[in-house]
């Protein structure tokens, strides 16, 4: 008997008889669907499917033998699983797929196939041995997993695009009521006669000037839970001088980044305000010009704002006149876990601000 | 390209009442004068001036649901040699081009900000380049820093 017509002695031997090769019934008889296919026969045809075979596609053996595996494909069988298969088997070498397979009813199922060249002793291919097995429920599960991905993504997109639009809508009014504040405060003060009420109306200003300027670096940042303190006492130094209208006072700022906490903002922001004020008011009041140095650094989780000018320096102790201005320096250095010290150089003052970087006030 | 000379006349386009206010004492405090006031882009398009102002400040939500863009499209059209400056609380929605604006102040702006960026601005249209640093308060428009980095 030719070898190549071997297969259909399991056909023939029953296992239970006792007879015949145990691996070929073995194969007969196992759960998983098996074929086994000759390619050098014209289109490959299938030479052998076990009974697993038979009932995952309910063809009989007699609709299976001497077709191409092509059969089980349908409509919706996806071409390019088809062609990796019809690849691989002109390559010679072995594939493992999921492909949509038709049952002789019309119902289809996934099919995990793998499927190997067998070689002889010359090395030449004579087989080729697929196993198939149904593996719907599996990829419909991964198929309804990715839908139901996909449809809770779009959810979360469309609720963080209404939060985006919200939060952008809050930030327009509140810069809104700032400038509208701002506005009303130095309409007042145009309007006002008396000089030192004037100037009390003169100092809300700037600090609500601070507070404005703050909120509008806040929403320059694409990270708006962090907060650049450096960035900001740079500006509030411009800001300020330039408030005077005075060309006679220098800056030399030395600022690194410092990334606080937002809740941080607003008070680093008006201390440095009071402290730049004071600056102005006292050291170079009457017109006096000079340089006023700023320098900004982060060294161990603390953060460092110096503010020095060369001013004639601070007569007495305590430095900086009792009210509003001071109460407030150290009530807000308090709040940010930090402390605002002075102390006089051979010329002018230095008040240093500290506080740790990462403690938010929550 | 016409270099008006101060003082200029300055056209605001805002439709809140107190921030129109202040920005027009602010800008006669820069020694300029004030062209006239709209809300809306309705009352932009009521000037019948042939001669349009220097400079425009305008608002970008204005009443009546009109826009700051349409305003300066408006201006652009009827009067080519003023320049558009945006006041807003919203930068964000001004077009990459501008739409041919020369900048924006962002809101909130302080009068020292204004004050600075009006400086500013006036180097830059009657002696450009402008001479002095560009301030915080000021973000010229990509064709406009152009220009001026290119004539330093």
């Amino acid at each position: 008997m030719e070898q190549r017509d071997d297969w259909h002695l399991t056909e023939a031997i029953g296992h239970e008889l006792g007879r015949g090769d145990p691996f070929a019934a073995a194969i007969r008889g196992t759960r998983m669907a098996m074929v086994i296919t000759d390619p050098r026969q014209t289109d490959n045809p299938i030479v052998f499917a076990n009974q697993a075979f038979q009932t995952l596609t309910g063809y009989s053996r007699d609709e299976i033998i001497g077709r191409n595996c092509r059969f089980l494909q349908g409509p919706e069988t996806e071409k390019a699983t088809t062609a990796a298969i019809r690849t691989s088997i002109e390559a010679g070498v072995d594939i493992q797929v999921d492909i949509l397979n038709y049952r002789k009813d019309g119902s289809t199922f996934w099919n995990a196939l793998f499927l190997s060249p067998v070689r002889g002793e010359d090395g030449a291919i004579q087989f080729f041995f697929a196993s198939q097995l149904d593996v719907t429920d599996r990829v419909d599960s991964k198929r309804k997993v990715e839908d139901e991905v996909q449809i809770r993504t779009a959810a979360l997109e469309s609720a963080l695009a209404a939060k985006t639009l919200l939060l952008h809508e809050v930030d327009h009014r509140v810069k809104n009521n700032l400038t509208m504040i701002g506005s009303l405060l130095r309409l007042q003060a145009r309007s006002l006669e008396d000089p030192a009420l004037s100037r009390t109306l003169d100092s809300m200003l700037e600090r609500v000037d601070a507070l404005a300027t703050v909120h509008r670096r806040l929403y320059q940042s694409d990270d708006i839970s962090r907060f650049d303190v450096g960035a900001l006492a740079e500006t509030l130094v411009a800001d300020v001088i330039a408030s005077t209208g005075r060309t006679n006072i220098a800056i030399a700022s030395d600022i690194e980044p410092i990334e606080v906490p937002s809740s941080h903002a607003s008070a680093v922001g008006l201390i440095i305000n009071e402290l730049l004020t004071n600056a102005v008011k006292h050291a170079y009041a009457d017109g006096r010009g000079g340089v006023l140095s700023l320098s900004a650094k982060a060294r161990d989780g603390r953060a460092s704002i110096i503010i020095e000018d060369d001013g004639p320096g601070m007569p007495t102790s305590p430095v900086v006149k009792k009210g509003l201005g001071l109460t407030l320096i150290q009530r807000l250095s308090r709040q940010v876990s930090g402390k605002t010290d002075w102390s006089p150089l051979s010329s002018g003052t230095r008040v240093t601000v500290e506080f740790p970087i990462g403690s938010a006030v929550e | 390209m016409i270099h008006p000379q101060p003082p200029f006349s300055v056209l605001i386009v805002e439709d809140e009442a107190v921030l129109a206010m202040d920005l027009e004492a602010i800008v006669e405090d820069c020694g300029h004068n004030v062209f006239g006031e709209a809300m809306a882009l309705d009352e932009v398009e009521a000037f019948d001036q042939a001669q349009g102002p220097d400079v425009a400040l305008v608002d970008l939500n204005l009443a009546r649901g009109s826009s700051g863009l349409d305003v300066c499209a408006y201006i652009r059209r009827h009067w080519p040699d003023t320049a558009v400056i945006f006041v807003t609380a919203n930068p964000k929605q001004i077009p990459g081009d501008f739409g041919g604006a020369h900048g924006v102040i962002p809101k909130p702006f302080s009068r020292s900000g204004l004050l600075l960026a009006m400086r500013f601005i006036e180097q830059g249209l009657s002696h450009p380049p402008p001479t002095g640093d560009q301030p915080p308060s000021f973000f010229p428009a990509p064709h406009i820093a152009q220009a001026w980095s290119a004539a330093r």
